[in-house]
């Protein structure tokens, strides 16, 4: 004779339930470890407790070695958009507009956004596979053991090169958007350089500007410390870390989505 | 008493690894740990240099740094080996600022020369062999001068003459540091060439407390399967 507990422990939905349920406490331990984590690197950035040599080293990881990736995107989303506006721009006879267009494309959303998904595909899911391999091989294990924090020894001055360079990289990258969407408007309408470039100006202010690099700060950091928290989380073997790193990733996107959205809301809504 | 370990309980997932074991170790002796994959020897390690957390009872350690050496040594493959043993006295808080790069440089010498390596501070691990990686992190471990050595399944993965050096360096480090040991393992030969005393653990309890030669007596029915490696015995492998 079968009891309920049995029956209810046997059935499809209570497999579902379960499934899901575990996916909630995974959310919870992970948006935890993220708070928690972050908060300690905070902690030893505000108190400057940084070695100068291992900032550097992932400064030159994160902006140089990302740099190429990063502008390849931006500028090919910028000729992408270029390519169908500005010729129907044109018709329309908003040509002297195509410059002013683009650069608010640009500065307020693409140039961020798309920086942001070019360093998660390479900088995050590299930061978190990295983490998460020395957890998996007990090397953060022998950091604790030989009394140095791991948060102070991996995660500061991954986090913190974030937070300086993805600034960088965001108004690299915007400004070659916006020279590249000049060039394909040059290159597909009868619109001039100095039509394109002239009204590039009209609509950027120093709010756009300054809201770009506080976007790119947050941006840079999410990332970082996300990847980073992923990867310290990790557990078991090669799986744990294959794991580790597409956990970084989605959380990472779904991150700088949040922090687009919301400065949408503050400063453009 | 460098190491003192009374009643201590540790439970995973609601199973409990260990069930109250108690042992002491004194300074400059060796303690080994045996048993089954999956007894909790190596959480009995962890929980000594505070890796897990307890559940219950005490560890009492000599003042003094606790070293472990891992079963896959776990150097830092993006820093070489001078800066693998050096990592402790240039990273901790009380000891970042202690010495110059010439003393490093020096520690790191005679550290590498007690273990028998000299002239590899520029290497990094994946160009080492896998008894030179054991040995470095032997290296690494005595850096900061431990009162408390643990060494978790030291010789696994070796072939058995790097087997028998790892031993030999492991009762060289005990004379030259006088430091209380623990080794878990599995081999016959590192419990007889580097303990003094033994403890074997099943089903998270100690079954047998002696020393080596008394283990090889065989008047105990656990000891007696471990040491003839029968399937016949109390011990059965454990699949919960």
């Amino acid at each position: 004779m079968i009891t309920f507990r049995q029956y209810w422990r046997q059935s499809a939905t209570y497999k579902i339930f379960r499934v899901f349920f575990r996916q909630f406490i995974d959310f919870v331990t992970t948006f935890g470890a993220i708070v928690v984590n972050g908060a300690a690197t905070l902690k030893y950035i505000v108190s400057l407790q940084i070695k100068p040599k291992e900032l550097m080293d992932q400064c030159v990881r994160f902006g140089i070695s990302s740099l190429p990736i990063t502008l390849s995107i931006v500028g090919m989303t910028s000729i992408i958009v270029t390519s169908q506006v500005a010729s129907e721009m044109v018709k329309q006879g908003g040509g002297n507009f195509v410059g002013l267009l683009m650069s608010l494309l640009i500065v307020r959303e693409v140039g961020a956004v798309m920086s942001g998904f070019a360093i998660i595909s390479m900088i995050g899911s590299s930061l978190a596979s990295e983490i998460a391999t020395m957890r998996v091989t007990e090397q953060i294990d022998a950091i604790s053991v030989l009394k140095v924090d791991p948060i102070r020894y991996l995660f500061v001055p991954r986090v913190l090169s974030g937070l300086i360079m993805m600034p960088v990289i965001v108004v690299i990258a915007s400004a070659f958007g916006v020279i590249t969407g000049g060039v394909t408007t040059a290159m597909t309408t009868e619109l001039g350089y100095r039509a394109y470039f002239d009204s590039v100006w009209l609509g950027i202010y120093m709010k756009d500007l300054g809201v770009c690099l506080l976007k790119a700060f947050c941006f840079g950091g999410t990332i970082a410390i996300i990847s980073c928290s992923c990867g310290y989380q990790a557990s078991g073997g090669a799986k744990g870390v294959g794991l580790a790193t597409t956990k970084a990733v989605v959380w990472s996107f779904v991150g700088i989505v949040i922090w687009d959205l919301i400065f949408s809301i503050a400063f453009f809504f | 008493m460098s190491i003192k370990v009374n009643n201590l309980i540790k439970s995973f997932d609601g199973r409990k690894v260990l069930d109250g074991i108690s042992f002491e170790v004194a300074d400059g002796e060796t303690l080994a740990v045996v048993g089954f994959s999956g007894s909790g020897k190596s959480t009995v390690l962890k929980l000594i240099c505070g890796l897990i957390e307890k559940d219950s009872g005490d560890i009492i350690t000599s003042e003094g740094d606790v070293a472990m050496v891992f079963q896959y040594s776990a150097l830092f493959d993006s820093l070489n080996v001078a800066d693998n043993i050096s990592f402790a006295l240039r990273e901790r808080r009380d000891l970042r600022n202690k010495y110059t790069e010439a003393e490093l440089k020096d520690i790191v010498s005679k550290k590498l020369e007690l273990v028998g390596l000299k002239g590899i501070e520029r290497k990094f691990p994946s160009e080492l062999s896998g008894g030179m990686q054991k040995r470095v992190s032997f290296a690494r471990a005595i850096v900061t001068e431990p009162k408390t050595i643990l060494y978790d399944e030291p010789t696994a993965g070796l072939d058995p003459i790097s087997s028998t050096l790892i031993e030999d360096y492991i009762v060289r480090l005990q004379q030259e540091t006088n430091a209380a040991s623990i080794v878990v393992t599995h081999q016959m030969s590192t419990i007889q060439r580097t303990a003094n005393k033994l403890i074997m653990l099943y089903d998270g309890k100690i079954v047998f407390a002696g020393t080596p030669q008394e283990m090889l007596r065989q008047d105990n029915e656990y000891t007696k399967q471990f040491v003839t490696a029968s399937l016949e015995g109390p011990m059965h492998m454990l699949t919960e």
